[in-house]
């Protein structure tokens, strides 16, 4: 009975995503000879990793019913911040990323501790946060970015472990550690209890207040770990990384099985969903997709994947 | 000839047999009573009829004609949900006639004076006081569930009604305002079909009745032949002694009395000045109608609800308020009437639902043992004898009862000290009444400390050891059950104040 139902968790949350990632992968294979080559796979594992960590983040949230739109700019703000720590103030480089991270955590806290205390909505309150401190992110840099990172830490972007990208593998880790903290603590759990039913989750004592800015603690500390990489990785500062960190995530996350309305998913759905839209977007590029058509094509591919999921969802109602 | 027939008409779902070879034949100018236990497949069968599910099996006949092949049919069908299904931002006018054509009102655009008008025909029908502009959000919960049978019949293609529960948070005078209703449809020729756990208002109402026992049909015929024992018979297979008591026994004489919760002068939003002491070992129920307070005390004693003046002591030592995780952890335990707002975490299955309280005696260093929740969880399922088809199964899937004793099963995982039972069997068979009742008398002899809100003056005659009425935010008397007639305790409950015995 333990083996069967084991096996009707994982066809119900994540084969059907674990299917569409194998079944794209193949395709891909098959289609473009370039893609399976171990040079193009760690591209593709490079850049899954920063968006992978920001996903991680954004998933916990989501499950626990909430959202942050600022993670992205935090990314890029924390990464500057570093920066500037490192080349204009001349700190030690792993002692300005660990103030870098502590920022990121701050930031990821100040919203917690809004949506908690005054109970704002959090998708309306981090589209104000995120000006903020995109704002911030302009009027320390004026829009230029920061040279000369130091190259003791650049391996952290650059650099290889056993053949695997070193912040793949950091992703790696960060994923392993929170879905054991998601899955198999008293933690995670009440994460999803919040998630999908909060007067509920009050009711049995949880303390739904201190979960919640914990949970936008650690999603702010994932965004600045993201920004830090893709600092070491270009080996500047650029003002305008994670610009792009926004939706994605948030599209990989639905991809993956997590309920924009919270209490259902997991932050591994939510990586398979990243690398399907990592994989679409890698091919686009090798099948030389004209780069104006390349958004059309990879939007168009995310309403296909989501309306894939809902209608094999319908057709396998009441069982989750 | 029967309106509307079903014909062996069957209904899977993954793993369940949820209805199976029932038929039933409903004529106009007649109420059909649809009795059955939680989980029976009433809600089923209701839904299949409505076209919400589609039948597995067998046939569904409207005016002779199948709907399968005609599903326009599903018109002359009206439906009335048992929870509260209004829109809640927009007037009570504007909720009777949604949607605008149905109720034959209105072209491209809604005059709104003029629905105003003949909403109020409708709210004068059935006594509704609320006005046409209200919104539906201000007004009460018993105008609300009026203003929901109301709405089924704005639509004039309605020949068949179901009702389901419509009486379930009602007290007794608006329960005569919705039979008037009920008769006042099958005397104008509709076919009624009338869900309740209520059987007094079952043999009042009814004309036939068909009963429902594990997706099958186990019982049919007129209501003039069977009486209440027969009918119960039929529900449960089994006879239950529908008048038994379940007070705990009194301890012995001359052991000492100890207080376990000492409320005293207790304010909030709602009431004011609530002072009583419950004692190790009795049930201490709390009568009032709906609105007295009783449910606002509750939440403010747990820690849900601010209260603004007032203090408790949990077994002699000074309780802080308006915390309840610190309410949890000190064993002081709330189960709320409202079972889908406040007590099931629906997408989770049902394991998590147990497993959520038992946490930290299941999480070991590398996390939580999936093996000690797995067999904890079935103990307490098979303890309070839970049907479920595997612990895996979400628990919005179960029935209304089954969902109870989980949240209650979950709740006794954690050794409670003080349990508050607000409405424990609202919308709840009378078998699994007897059962929960049994629950808290066994937890109350065990020395657990228990308060039972209800409406049902039945239920609080037959398990609560004392009575505190309340009326209006206030309490209005404290009786002793044994020795109260039920005179004195509705006229606590209606504001005149008296008391015997403290």
């Amino acid at each position: 009975m333990q083996r069967k139902s084991k096996l009707a968790f994982l066809r119900n949350q994540m084969m059907g995503v674990l299917i569409a990632l194998l079944v794209i992968f193949a395709i891909s294979a098959v289609m473009s000879p370039y893609f399976l080559t171990s040079y193009n796979m760690t591209v593709v594992a490079r850049s899954l990793a920063f968006v992978g960590l920001i996903t991680i983040g954004q998933s916990m949230l989501m499950i626990l019913g909430e959202l942050d739109l600022s993670l992205g700019v935090m990314a890029g703000l924390c990464g500057v911040v570093s920066g500037i720590l490192m080349v204009n103030y001349g700190l030690n480089p792993w002692f300005a990323m660990f103030l870098s991270l502590c920022l990121g955590a701050a930031l990821g806290c100040f919203n917690g501790l809004m949506v908690t205390s005054l109970q704002l909505h959090s998708l309306v309150l981090t589209i104000g946060t995120a000006g903020i401190f995109g704002g911030i992110n302009l009027v320390l840099t004026k829009g230029v970015a920061i040279t000369n990172i130091p190259k003791e830490v650049q391996f952290l972007g650059r650099g290889d472990f056993l053949g695997i990208p070193v912040p793949f593998v950091i992703m790696i880790v960060v994923l392993a550690v929170a879905s054991w903290v998601i899955l198999k603590t008293p933690f995670g759990r009440y994460i999803y209890a919040i998630g999908d039913n909060t007067p509920a989750a009050r009711m049995l004592g949880i303390k739904v207040d201190r979960v919640r800015i914990l949970v936008f603690t650690a999603a702010g500390t994932l965004a600045a770990l993201a920004g830090l990489l893709m600092v070491t990785r270009l080996g500047t500062a650029q003002p305008s990384i994670g610009e792009t960190w926004v939706l994605p995530p948030i599209a990989a996350s639905v991809i993956g099985g997590v309920a924009t309305t919270g209490g259902v998913g997991t932050p591994f759905g939510a990586i398979l969903g990243a690398a399907i839209i990592g994989v679409i977007e890698n091919i686009i590029v090798l099948f030389g997709v004209s780069p104006y058509w390349q958004g059309v094509v990879s939007g168009f591919i995310v309403v296909l994947a989501i309306s894939f999921d809902s209608i094999s969802r319908r057709y396998f109602r009441g069982n989750r | 000839m029967a309106f509307l027939e079903v014909e062996d008409l069957g209904r899977d779902f993954p793993g369940v047999r949820a209805l199976n070879d029932v038929s039933l034949k409903l004529e106009l100018g007649r109420v059909h009573v649809l009795a059955g236990e939680n989980g029976a497949g009433k809600s089923t069968l209701v839904k299949l009829v409505t076209g919400a599910y589609r039948p597995s099996r067998g046939r569904i006949l409207i005016d002779g004609q199948d709907v399968d092949q005609h599903p326009e049919l599903h018109r002359y069908v009206a439906y009335v949900p048992q929870e509260l299904n209004l829109f809640p931002n927009l007037s009570v006018a504007e909720n009777l006639f949604l949607p605008y054509d149905r109720a034959k009102l209105g072209g491209a655009t809604v005059n709104r004076r003029e629905i105003e008008r003949a909403a109020q025909e409708y709210l004068d029908r059935y006594a509704i006081t609320a006005a046409p502009r209200d919104l539906v959000r201000d007004i009460s919960v018993p105008e609300q569930q009026l203003l929901q049978i109301a709405r089924a019949s704005t639509n004039h293609d309605m020949k068949v009604l179901f009702l389901d529960e419509p009486t379930s948070s009602l007290t007794s005078t608006e329960i005569e305002r919705v039979m008037t209703v009920i008769r006042g449809f099958r005397d104008s020729d509709h076919a009624i079909v009338f869900i309740s756990h209520k059987i007094e208002e079952v043999l009042e109402i009814g004309d036939e009745y068909t009963v429902l026992r594990n997706g099958e049909k186990v019982a049919d015929g007129l209501i003039a032949k069977i009486d209440e024992p027969g009918l119960i018979r039929a529900m449960s297979g089994a006879e239950i002694a529908i008048d038994q008591r379940f007070r705990p026994d009194p301890p012995p004489e001359g052991a000492p009395e100890e207080v376990i919760l000492d409320v005293q002068g207790l304010s909030g939003h709602g009431f004011e000045n609530v002072s009583f002491r419950l004692k190790r070992g009795e049930i201490l129920g709390f009568a009032g109608l709906l609105g007295a307070g009783r449910s606002e005390v509750m939440q403010s004693i747990f820690g849900y609800m601010k209260a603004t003046a007032g203090t408790v002591a949990l077994n002699g030592k000074d309780f802080p308020l308006g915390d309840t995780s610190r309410s949890v952890k000190a064993g002081l335990l709330y189960l709320s009437e409202e079972r889908k707002l406040h007590g099931i975490l629906p997408q989770l299955s049902v394991r998590e639902n147990i497993g959520i309280s038992i946490l930290d005696q299941i999480t070991g260093r590398l996390g939580i043992s999936r093996r000690q929740e797995r067999s904890r969880v079935h103990d307490i399922i098979k303890a309070y004898d839970i049907k479920v088809a595997s612990m895996s199964q979400q628990i919005s899937n179960l029935s209304g009862g089954n969902q109870q004793k989980t949240i209650i099963g979950r709740a006794m995982a954690t050794e409670p000290v003080v349990l508050i039972f607000d409405e424990p069997t609202k919308g709840i068979d009378v078998r699994t009444k007897a059962e929960i009742y049994r629950i808290m008398k066994s937890l109350a002899e065990r020395g657990v400390g228990i308060l039972l809100v209800s409406s049902e003056m039945e239920e609080l005659r037959k398990c609560a050891n004392r009575i505190v009425a309340m009326y209006s935010g206030r309490i209005t008397g404290s009786f002793d059950t044994a020795t109260t007639s039920n005179e004195t305790l509705v006229g606590a409950m209606f504001g005149s104040e008296k008391t015997n015995a403290a």
